[in-house]
């Protein structure tokens, strides 16, 4: 830490000095006598010290700087600023997800039972050109991606008489199955999520311009019946669609997924389930295994070694 | 159907060049002529084939690598120790040994078929994948170092590193049933620097069939990978799709 030029703190605000995407704040503290060596509780002696006086004012703070600082980590997480090799010392803390909530105004949706999805009323920040589809010019999203802003502190779900469902309903949501998503594949979307991936699920257009929306997990009687057809062929299914972090990614025009995640039931997909969804999938296939929380991903590819000379 | 491109690793400068130079299918063929010429004899154990050869003729099979040298103090005589699938490949491919069972000259391949599966009941799935990789030029030496079947060589193994760890699957096997047997596969191979790749056998299965070496015709091998992608370690903003990971193997991409 650089040394401080001590001046006055205002109780109510501070001076927050963004260094890198990463907030590092420094504080400037009064010492009430100058001459006297700094109390150990008033100096800035660490940064773990500063950090806990952030925590203690956080409340108070005017949310402006903090909330730009947010923006700015939504967008850098998936921009090219950051080196290949930089995540994996700081596996963990991506793996958890940003640690402190700042939001109090933050995006409300509303979940519709008929439909298995939310409802956006109001959206607050970049994150909305990554997540939800868009229908009739409104934008719904599904139970992996409520569940995971609201995690986050970027999304408040309205359920019955505008109630705030609280996590606790949103997770019985997930592991009861009924709203299309299973947890392994909520464990899926999380991880990868949390790591700037953009993820929609196989099967359901980003946009669809003039067509009321109609079933949760299809465009209609026939998309569902066949996606329950295709699925009975074999155990394993593709669930979603991902397309590497682009801070230009358009719903309108997405583009092909880098690759399409599939789940396998708890062994790994037989030879002919991987020929089975390789048929009808153009996309690199990769299957997911989640265990304790921890999510791997193998891809099993057919391939011919060449006739050596 | 994706090819899983991890480049030859070649040993020394100038390795390339010598492999191109000396293909494996020439040695083949050099072994073949000198071993049917002498016409070589080996006999069968309970496990492997003893090979009594000239000494150009052990470093012929070295350099195909073919068996492994039996260290003795003979000058005139080396004796080389073959695996099952070493020598029926020898025997029933290229056709140019001899082997005998007790002493006992067996002139029947079938005979030598019968006895080799009577001791590895997994030996016709095995031998399946072995000629089928060695047909392609591809060189296979065991693969018990590292867990695995085989390992498959581009060429011969003091000139380029393996690339391939080789798991024989055949219809009834119950390898890599469980998601712990696929991570513990995939992270053995990844260790070593070779990608792991899964021989499935697959065919009519009569059971009277197997007991001819011609059962072999109507089997089909198919050839699969299996690699773990990291989501951390591939996340450029590009269009070129992220890279397998593999320990102990740099694949981070400069800026």
């Amino acid at each position: 830490m650089n040394c401080i030029t001590p001046i006055r703190l205002n109780p109510v605000g501070f001076r927050s000095v963004f260094i890198n995407h990463y907030c590092l704040i420094r504080f400037n503290i009064k010492h009430k006598k100058p001459h006297e060596k700094a109390h150990p509780s008033s100096s800035l002696g660490s940064l773990s010290a500063a950090h806990q006086l952030f925590d203690e004012l956080r409340q108070r703070v005017c949310k402006t700087e903090v909330l730009m600082e947010e923006e700015n980590w939504e967008a850098s997480s998936s921009s090219e600023t950051e080196e290949p090799g930089f995540a994996a010392d700081d596996d963990e803390e991506f793996h958890s997800g940003p640690k402190l909530q700042f939001r109090v105004g933050s995006s409300k949706a509303r979940w519709v039972t008929e439909l298995g999805m939310a409802e956006v009323e109001v959206k607050r920040g970049k994150l909305w050109t990554t997540t939800g589809i868009i229908r009739s010019g409104k934008t719904y999203c599904f139970i992996e991606e409520a569940l995971y802003l609201s995690e986050i502190g970027e999304l408040q779900i309205l359920g019955n008489e505008d109630v705030v469902i609280p996590l606790k309903g949103l997770y019985e949501m997930v592991t009861e199955e009924k709203s299309g998503c299973c947890w392994e594949s909520y464990e899926v979307y999380r991880y990868l999520k949390g790591l700037g991936y953009i993820l929609g699920r196989h099967g359901v257009p980003w946009t669809s311009k003039g067509a009321a929306i109609m079933t949760p997990s299809g465009e209609g009687e026939d998309s569902v019946t066949k996606l329950l057809g295709d699925m009975q062929l074999c155990d394993a299914r593709e669930v979603f669609d991902v397309y590497l972090p682009n801070s230009r990614f358009k719903k309108s025009s997405p583009g092909e997924p880098s690759f399409v995640a599939c789940l396998s039931g708890d062994s790994p997909p037989s030879k002919e389930d991987v020929r089975v969804l390789q048929s009808r999938i153009a996309a690199p296939l990769r299957f997911c295994h989640i265990a304790q929380g921890r999510v791997s991903f193998f891809s099993f590819s057919s391939i011919n070694l060449p006739i050596l000379p | 159907m994706q090819i899983n491109s991890m480049a030859p690793r070649w040993k020394w400068k100038g390795a390339e060049a010598k492999a191109l130079a000396e293909p494996i299918s020439k040695s083949v063929s050099e072994l073949q002529l000198s071993l049917a010429k002498t016409e070589s004899s080996g006999s069968l154990s309970s496990c492997n084939v003893l090979l009594a050869v000239e000494p150009e003729q052990a470093e012929l099979l070295d350099r195909c690598c073919f068996g492994k040298l039996v260290l003795s103090a003979e000058k005139v005589k080396k004796w080389i120790q073959l695996s099952f699938e070493e020598a029926f490949y020898l025997l029933y491919i290229l056709k140019c040994i001899k082997l005998s069972l007790r002493g006992r000259c067996l002139e029947n391949e079938v005979d030598t078929w019968m006895y080799m599966r009577s001791k590895r009941p997994n030996f016709p799935a095995f031998f399946k994948t072995y000629s089928h990789l060695r047909s392609k030029n591809w060189v296979l030496r065991s693969g018990l170092q590292y867990g695995v079947d085989f390992v498959a060589y581009r060429h011969h193994p003091s000139l380029v590193h393996s690339e391939y760890s080789v798991l024989v699957q055949s219809g009834d096997s119950d390898r890599l049933r469980v998601w712990s047997d696929v991570h513990c596969a995939v992270r053995l191979s990844g260790s070593v620097a070779k990608t792991l790749l899964t021989l499935h056998v697959s065919g009519n299965s009569n059971r009277e069939d197997l007991n001819l070496p011609t059962c072999l015709e109507n089997y089909r091998v198919e050839e699969q990978t299996i690699s773990r992608w990291s989501p951390e370690l591939s996340r450029e903003d590009e269009t070129t799709s992220p890279t397998p990971k593999v320990t102990n193997v740099s694949n981070l991409k400069t800026p």
